[in-house]
């Protein structure tokens, strides 16, 4: 990689107990990518995340931010790190405004004006004054991505971010994302369970699993042309593929076939000229969601993983 | 720091408990203050008082009976020998005590309902760490640019602070008593020292007296503060504290014969007795009582730091 990393995991240890629940982990995150976290419940997620944002101690290995380890160095890294773990708590008991006061003063030298400018960012300039505790989560979410804001943080980290906003809400905040992380070059780190939600607004996702990192991808990866093709008779089909030497997989009425784009017209013409009836052929999409299972074995409580 | 004090300051006082328990404190002072002066003032209307030269007098010749009992243990000697003295200075120089029902004496003697101030600052330095963590917004405050043991002194500073502010509530609010229902009179205040009767400064008196019981209340602060912060919860932190501010003084009165008591916590958590004279506890000083309070007190900061410091939070 040409880009130096905002932040580097080098391997992240954390036993409690007896326990190994994160082990070993390397993983580095860039300016300007929005990488997602993925892996199935207890498989050590916001363990991880917590490491990252100063709340737990590694029990071995650490967390570099911009080259300067957080253990040691704690509110200079800190200083660029953003955080929201899981539901931004805030206190209900004060105004919103009051709450972000409040944040701002921990970081050195955030102006009442900047304030007003991340309120008005996430869109809570009408209800800022209200007390948290007569707000939606949705409008909570919002204020917690405000507090993130506040510093300008090169580091974002997100842990379930969209729980609680409706689908416009989801759909600001993706953009919001975006913006943040194309003209400001944050790196940005969500953790969610929402697979179809992070395949929408990731570069990259990390899987982790039983407390290892199983597999890291780029989601703009060219897919291996997959399609769906649906015709009868079935055994017709599937002999005229099979003598292509193409693999096949059954998928209901159909098979799904890893086949280059420019052969499919030929495929079509001969399935025609064969005299088979030809219902459908088209692209076939593994989901975020079926790549994820195929890789965590589909099972929440997997046996520990080995390379 | 200070803007981490000014960040506490500002959550405490947007707690509803924090005015409620201020404005109760006000109320019980001066209510009390009523409520007494108004049930005196029914009793003692039909008999007269004797001057206080005739108590003084009465009270002269009860000591010289006493001294005069061959039995007398030696500290006890003391004692009378002391209070003779101080009341055979008033009686020459024609010295008046402090009226039993004047404004001055009930000042004084109202220094003891400080433990009410005690009482809700343990409240509030119990919750002051507990609450972040019942809330979750512990992750967010320590999510910050800011090392741990920072917002844990600001915290701490912010309970003191809150005990200050209290005390200096109590004090006015027990003048304004004295001032509502109790009339001014003469009198002084005379202090046996080297050998010597001694006329002492009233307001130095009133100032020592609530000097010395405030750290008491700092005492049980630092305690509850520790609880608070070490397991998280802020009622185990306050029933603990209000249990022992309670309990504590009558286990150390039943354990007096005992050596130990010396080095128990609640033998010094009452200085004022120094000054009353109500010490029940054998060979131990005012330096001695501050000396131990200290070590107490370190060992509480240092339990309460260690374990914020090096916790993981999962709240």
């Amino acid at each position: 990689m040409e880009k130096q990393p905002i932040v580097e995991l080098r391997q992240l240890s954390k036993t409690i107990g007896k326990k190994k629940i994160i082990d070993n982990l390397n993983l580095q995150l860039y300016p300007g990518q929005i990488t997602g976290f993925l892996g199935p419940n207890g498989a050590g997620k916001t363990t991880t995340i917590r490491m990252m944002a100063g709340l737990m101690r590694p029990t071995s290995g650490e967390v570099f931010v911009e080259g300067q380890s957080v253990t040691d160095h704690f509110e200079e890294t800190m200083s660029k790190v953003g955080v929201i773990v899981e539901n931004p708590e805030m206190y209900k008991y004060m105004s919103g405004w009051k709450n972000l006061l409040h944040f701002a003063r921990m970081n050195k030298s955030i102006t009442k004006e900047r304030i007003t400018e991340v309120v008005e960012q996430v869109g809570m300039q009408n209800r800022i004054h209200e007390k948290v505790s007569k707000y939606s989560l949705g409008m909570r979410q919002r204020l917690g991505l405000a507090q993130a804001l506040l510093h300008r943080p090169k580091f974002l980290i997100l842990d379930e971010p969209t729980n609680g906003l409706d689908p416009a809400g989801i759909r600001e905040f993706r953009a919001h994302l975006r913006k943040i992380a194309n003209e400001e070059g944050v790196s940005v780190f969500v953790s969610s369970h929402l697979l179809s939600e992070i395949e929408l607004m990731c570069d990259r996702i990390a899987i982790i699993q039983n407390g290892q990192l199983i597999d890291i991808r780029e989601m703009n990866q060219v897919e291996e042309a997959h399609y769906y093709i649906e015709a009868q008779p079935v055994e017709q089909v599937r002999e005229l593929l099979t003598a292509r030497g193409l693999p096949l997989e059954v998928s209901g009425e159909g098979f799904i076939t890893k086949i280059e784009q420019e052969k499919i017209p030929e495929l079509i013409h001969s399935m025609v000229g064969a005299n088979m009836q030809v219902y459908a052929v088209q692209p076939y999409r593994k989901t975020l969601e079926d790549q994820f299972l195929e890789m965590t074995g589909g099972g929440q409580i997997a046996e520990s993983h080995k390379k | 720091m200070l803007n981490l004090i000014r960040n506490e300051w500002m959550k405490l006082w947007h707690k509803k408990a924090t005015w409620i328990m201020t404005i109760i404190l006000v109320i019980m002072l001066i209510g009390i203050a009523g409520i007494m002066q108004w049930a005196t003032s029914t009793i003692q209307q039909t008999e007269k008082t004797p001057s206080w030269e005739v108590n003084l007098a009465e009270n002269q010749a009860m000591l010289k009976a006493e001294l005069a009992n061959p039995n007398i243990g030696k500290a006890e000697k003391e004692r009378v020998e002391e209070e003779l003295a101080l009341t055979e200075y008033r009686l020459d120089n024609n010295s008046a005590p402090l009226d039993p029902n004047s404004r001055e004496l009930y000042v004084v003697d109202s220094h003891g309902m400080l433990s009410m101030v005690t009482l809700f600052v343990v409240i509030a330095a119990a919750s002051i760490v507990a609450t972040e963590f019942s809330q979750g917004t512990i992750k967010m405050l320590l999510s910050r640019p800011v090392k741990r043991w920072k917002i844990l002194t600001s915290k701490y500073v912010t309970s003191i602070l809150y005990a200050l502010f209290l005390t200096v509530v109590a004090i006015v609010a027990t003048i304004i008593a004295g001032y509502l229902f109790y009339d001014s009179s003469g009198g002084s205040l005379l202090e046996y020292k080297n050998g010597s009767v001694v006329e002492i400064s009233y307001w130095g008196r009133v100032l020592t007296l609530y000097g010395l019981q405030f750290v008491g209340v700092l005492i049980y602060t630092t305690f509850a503060f520790m609880i608070g912060s070490v397991f998280r919860s802020s009622s185990l932190a306050i029933g603990l504290s209000i249990f022992l501010l309670f309990m504590g003084p009558n286990v150390v009165f039943f354990l007096s014969r005992f050596e130990f008591t010396k080095y128990v916590l609640f033998t010094h958590t009452d200085l004022t007795g120094y000054i009353t004279g109500n010490m029940f506890i054998e060979g131990i000083s005012m330096p001695f009582s501050i000396a131990v309070l200290a070590v107490y007190v370190l060992i509480f900061l240092v339990i309460s730091y260690w374990s914020f410091m090096r916790r993981d939070v999962t709240a």
